[in-house]
């Protein structure tokens, strides 16, 4: 995953945030519109950390599917619905692909998360045994699987956009930026839904750490 | 809270997040450079500011060492791929008979999307946005547009082939021959 794709300008923090625009994706989106087919480049590139962002929001593979093939489905038929506003005037609604893609993902993931509230400790256990029985964790290591299964029961015990929040920033690496536009928030609120999100998640870990 | 309680919060919020770009940064320079993930985040790729509380820093580094990415099974990767074809193909098919009738614009959302839902709204500030009872539906319904739009044209040739064969004299009087042995005397 490369580094965010805005770049902040001015350190005046209260201003108007500028964003100058650096979306790799413009060759790859416009070749989409020309011909539809192309969208399979941007589908390459983006369906590990949809996915990823799916999973950790619904905590079950077959529910990541469903809304990762509802994402993608939704963004070509929308492609040509996607406005790229990256100019500094636009502030913190510039919009990228990427943004766009994972607003898509999160408003879908809303809808499927409304059936799933159901069984929401069935989901959070089934995410962590997802984590130790997953093929992908190549240490292979007891300790380090229990710390990855801790590591996602903090986080996923945060409240809604706390939680989303950090996702989006530590697995998806996207900048604050990034996901203020992906959360329809200010770039300082989305600073502070991390920290506080950061304090919990050292509090719980903390405590589990001093009892065993 | 009060102004100066906010404003603390908001510059400790802000140091948190230079101390995560930085991190993440030289976390993905040490994953270039072919080290270890978690040697950059927990041994010194970067050194926080004295004012960054400890615990943060550290639950930043178990955060970015432990939580996992996960990436489908290959079999989901390409029937999705399949999928996507398909509706692209879908898109493309009404501009391809144009010349033989009215264009019909393709539907701005997906078949599989419930009524109601546009998946390119606001997201609800609260966090926890639900547009409506999704009503779960797989994408059959893109397939079978396919489907009748592939029918369609080839009844489509079938005429013109048709129109294209009864057009010379020799061809009609064929026809009307063979109409005239099946009639009853």
């Amino acid at each position: 995953m490369a580094r965010p794709v805005f770049w902040r300008s001015g350190a005046v923090e209260n201003a108007a945030p500028r964003i100058a625009h650096l979306d790799r994706d413009r060759p790859l989106v416009e070749a989409a519109r020309r011909d539809p087919e192309r969208f399979e480049a941007l589908y390459r590139r983006y369906l590990a950390p949809v996915y990823s962002f799916a999973y950790y929001e619904l905590g079950d593979h077959h529910a990541a599917e469903d809304a990762t093939e509802r994402t993608f489905l939704a963004a070509l038929a929308n492609l040509g619905r996607f406005d790229e506003r990256a100019r500094p005037a636009d502030g913190e609604g510039a919009s990228t692909f990427r943004v766009w893609l994972f607003r898509i993902a999160r408003n879908v993931i809303a809808n499927e998360r409304r059936s799933a509230r159901r069984h929401p400790a069935a989901v959070l256990d089934e995410a962590t045994e997802a984590i130790v029985a997953d093929p992908l964790d190549v240490e292979g290591d007891a300790v380090r699987r229990d710390e990855a299964a801790a590591a996602w029961r903090a986080v996923g015990r945060l409240p809604g956009d706390r939680r989303r929040a950090v996702v989006l920033r530590f697995v998806d690496e996207l900048s604050t930026a990034e996901i203020a536009g992906i959360l329809g928030r200010s770039e300082g609120a989305v600073r502070v839904l991390i920290h506080r999100a950061l304090r919990t998640v050292a509090r719980e870990l903390g405590g589990r750490d001093g009892h065993g | 809270m009060t102004l100066l309680g906010r404003d603390v919060a908001e510059v400790e919020a802000l140091v948190t997040d230079r101390y995560l770009d930085a991190l993440l940064a030289s976390a993905e320079l040490a994953v270039l450079a072919g080290d270890e993930r978690d040697d950059a985040a927990t041994r010194g790729g970067h050194r926080p500011g004295p004012s960054l509380d400890a615990a943060v820093r550290l639950a930043s580094a178990r955060l970015t060492r432990d939580l996992p990415r996960f990436h489908p099974s290959f079999r989901f990767e390409e029937r999705l791929a399949v999928h996507l074809a398909e509706a692209a193909v879908a898109m493309r098919l009404p501009a391809a008979a144009g010349a033989e009738g009215t264009v019909t614009a393709f539907p701005n959302r997906p078949a599989i999307l419930p009524d109601g839902f546009d998946p390119l709204a606001d997201p609800d500030p609260d966090g926890d946005a639900d547009v409506g009872e999704m009503d779960v539906r797989r994408p059959l319904l893109i397939r079978g547009a396919v489907a009748a739009s592939a029918l369609s044209l080839a009844g489509a040739a079938w005429v013109a082939w048709r129109r294209s064969r009864g057009g010379s004299p020799m061809g009609r009087a064929a026809r009307a021959g063979h109409a005239m042995r099946g009639r009853p005397a």
